[in-house]
């Protein structure tokens, strides 16, 4: 059963996006929320290591936050506004938020 | 058939409230005869360290409620091997004794439960 | 599909006004809310005590009005309520306190009805942190 891991800490400070990348499994999804967006930032070990996940592993990115922390989002990654965010949710078996 | 859920606690024990609100996640459903899981994981599996005293900060102890919860149904204990390591706790005696899982074996327990809660 | 909506953040964290846009866009979409359940310091996003400046959003009260507006079943846990202080009148009663905190649409009630919640659901989306 796929899971959509949610995260908003931001990757810089805080372990939760490490840990994370180590429990996905094939078909997971991985949304990048509020500060976790930050693992977008360009040129950084993070965005390195998001971009070592196997292409198995489905990457999306809230819309809100990318524009207020003004983070162009890579080609990998799937923009959503929030009735998407609700239609992710109901497609993958559910949802683990990194609280 | 009920719905499992898979209660993830990467909270140490003496950093507030938190360790002692997600085990009170699990109690309440194993007193509801509900399918309940704990991984610890991170620095939730401080909580596992014997010898701890909560008395010198003033707080309640955890160990006991820990231990209880079996009692209330939730004998599925899981810990993190990578995080046990990390912190130096791998070839410890622990308490609650939990099963030991590597990080593909975490991914697999995930994929079996119907819902999860990481706190 | 059924969802329920478990918040774990204060008004103020960025993580509860998701929760709350996440829960309007799953109405808008044609889909149930079973329950939003308020826990550990989701619970001051319930409180009726907190002042937000004028031009600034203010979520809490975003949060009375969507539970009222759609009749959902809003639930605060009350073990978590009462040592953050949110207590609803019968509570403040109880433990000799001034006032009560407890913004009106919501209800204290136990960790059971988080459970329950995710057994009505198809859904558990749980939000907090920052």
């Amino acid at each position: 059963m796929a899971t959509l891991h949610m995260l908003s800490h931001s990757p810089f400070s805080d372990s939760r996006l490490v840990s994370c990348l180590r429990l996905l499994g094939p078909g997971d999804g991985l949304l990048l929320t509020g500060d976790a967006t930050y693992a977008l930032q360009p040129g950084s070990a993070q965005l390195q290591a998001l971009g070592l996940m196997p292409d198995t592993i489905a990457l999306f990115a809230l819309e809100e936050d990318l524009q207020a922390r003004a983070i162009a989002a890579p080609p990998r990654v799937q923009v959503v506004d929030y009735p998407a965010f609700v239609e992710l949710c109901a497609t993958f078996a559910k949802v683990n938020s990194w609280l | 058939m009920a719905k499992s859920l898979l209660i993830i606690c990467r909270q140490a024990p003496w950093s507030g409230p938190g360790a002692r609100e997600a085990l009170d996640i699990a109690l309440a459903g194993g007193a509801f005869d509900l399918p309940i899981a704990m991984l610890f994981l991170d620095d939730g599996v401080f909580q596992l360290q014997p010898g701890q005293h909560a008395a010198p900060v003033q707080q309640k102890d955890l160990t006991a409620n820990l231990q209880a919860l079996p009692l209330f149904g939730v004998d599925a204990l899981y810990s993190s091997v990578r995080s046990l390591e990390e912190r130096g706790l791998l070839h410890q005696a622990l308490s609650p004794a939990t099963e030991t899982l590597n990080d593909a074996a975490l991914t697999a327990l995930l994929g079996q439960y119907d819902q999860v809660i990481t706190l | 599909m059924k969802f329920a909506i478990a918040l774990f953040s204060a008004p103020h964290a960025p993580s509860s006004r998701r929760a709350l846009r996440f829960a309007e866009a799953v109405l808008a979409g044609g889909h149930e809310i079973v329950r939003v359940f308020f826990y550990q310091d989701g619970v001051y996003s319930a409180a009726s005590t907190p002042v937000t400046p004028q031009d600034e959003w203010d979520t809490a009260a975003a949060w009375s009005a969507l539970v009222r507006d759609h009749q959902l079943d809003g639930v605060v846990c009350i073990a978590a309520a009462l040592r953050r202080g949110v207590l609803n009148d019968e509570e403040a009663q109880r433990y000799e306190r001034d006032a009560a905190s407890l913004a009106k649409p919501w209800e204290l009630s136990g960790l059971g009805q988080l459970h329950e919640a995710t057994q009505l659901a198809d859904r558990l989306v749980c939000f907090g942190g920052p």
